[in-house]
């Protein structure tokens, strides 16, 4: 952009010190357009994280939204439910921002069709998911533990065989993902088992 | 027909024995179906793990006209199995809710 001036001048237009304007003025303005631009970012940031964003493309919503709708993450008896971000998006700023950067990658995706079709997804499942569980392990399932924490389970209150693992697992230090894969998506047909 | 009871029990022994599976199922798609939904998380193929072993399952039902029928519902009902301690949990209900793909994973399994 240029003025008659040149963008020299428009600089030296944008570095002089006001002259019309008290520095209260100024400074007032400038933390009333911070907070509605602070607002407006975390706004639009929120709404990137709605269960309505993330099925708003046929590839969410024909394969693993319907597989998420059968699972007891969407319809439980308690009537809490965990949406998609709850899930795969983190909490707290600094994780949220990286794997929001990251999701640039899913942009071009979308743009390339790499996962357009039912047969490409299933194709490429075992690709996805593996990225997904390595974020959630690398995080010791920081997503999980939001909801889910040894310390308030109730143990006694668990089947036997829940028990016995989450014992175990407490024991050696795993957490949630070593063990619940898939439970909201179907696994990748590729997917083999520890000691299988 | 001259002998119906005999073929009636021809066909039902074709049905019931494991090469009769073998022939008309799809194994590469059954195991996928097995594992997309976790059934490898308690059991294998050839050994014990929290679950019996699908060939010990397959000899289990080996001769049984209504194998097929009881795998079918054991997959889809949430019935109670027993543990090796005694103790009794529900199955998991397959999350496939696709018929001809559940026949064949179960086909499969009794087929091994």
């Amino acid at each position: 952009m240029t003025t008659d001036r040149g963008t020299g001048g428009l600089w030296r237009t944008w570095a002089r010190p006001g002259t019309r304007r008290s520095l209260a003025a100024l400074l007032a303005a400038g933390f009333i357009a911070g907070i509605v631009f602070w607002g407006g970012f975390n706004t639009a940031l929120d709404a990137t994280n709605s269960l309505d964003f993330c099925i708003s493309c046929h590839e969410m919503r024909d394969t693993v939204f319907q597989e998420y709708k059968e699972s007891v993450h969407y319809n439980n008896r308690s009537g809490v439910r965990a949406i998609c971000s709850d899930c795969h998006v983190p909490r707290d700023w600094t994780h949220k921002m990286l794997r929001k950067a990251k999701a640039g990658f899913e942009l071009w995706g979308k743009l390339t069709g790499s996962i357009d079709t039912p047969g490409k997804f299933e194709a490429r499942r075992i690709v996805l998911a593996t990225h997904e569980w390595e974020r959630m392990q690398a995080s010791g399932s920081r997503e999980c533990r939001n909801c889910h924490a040894f310390d308030a389970m109730a143990l006694a209150r668990q089947k036997p065989q829940a028990r016995k693992r989450h014992t175990e697992a407490a024991q050696i230090g795993k957490t949630c993902i070593d063990c619940h894969k898939g439970i909201a998506h179907l696994l990748p047909a590729e997917y083999v088992e520890e000691n299988e | 027909m001259k002998y119906p009871t005999l073929y009636a029990a021809a066909v039902a022994a074709a049905l019931s024995c494991p090469a009769a599976f073998a022939a008309d199922v799809d194994a590469e798609a059954a195991e996928s179906l097995a594992r997309q939904n976790g059934c490898f998380k308690c059991h294998a193929i050839d050994k014990v793990k929290d679950a019996p072993s699908y060939q010990a399952v397959a000899a289990k039902y080996k001769g049984k006209p209504d194998a097929e029928a009881k795998l079918i519902k054991h997959i889809n009902s949430g019935e109670k199995v027993r543990f090796d301690d005694g103790h009794e949990e529900e199955h998991k209900v397959i999350k496939t809710k696709d018929e001809p793909r559940q026949r064949n994973l179960v086909r499969w399994i009794l087929s091994l």
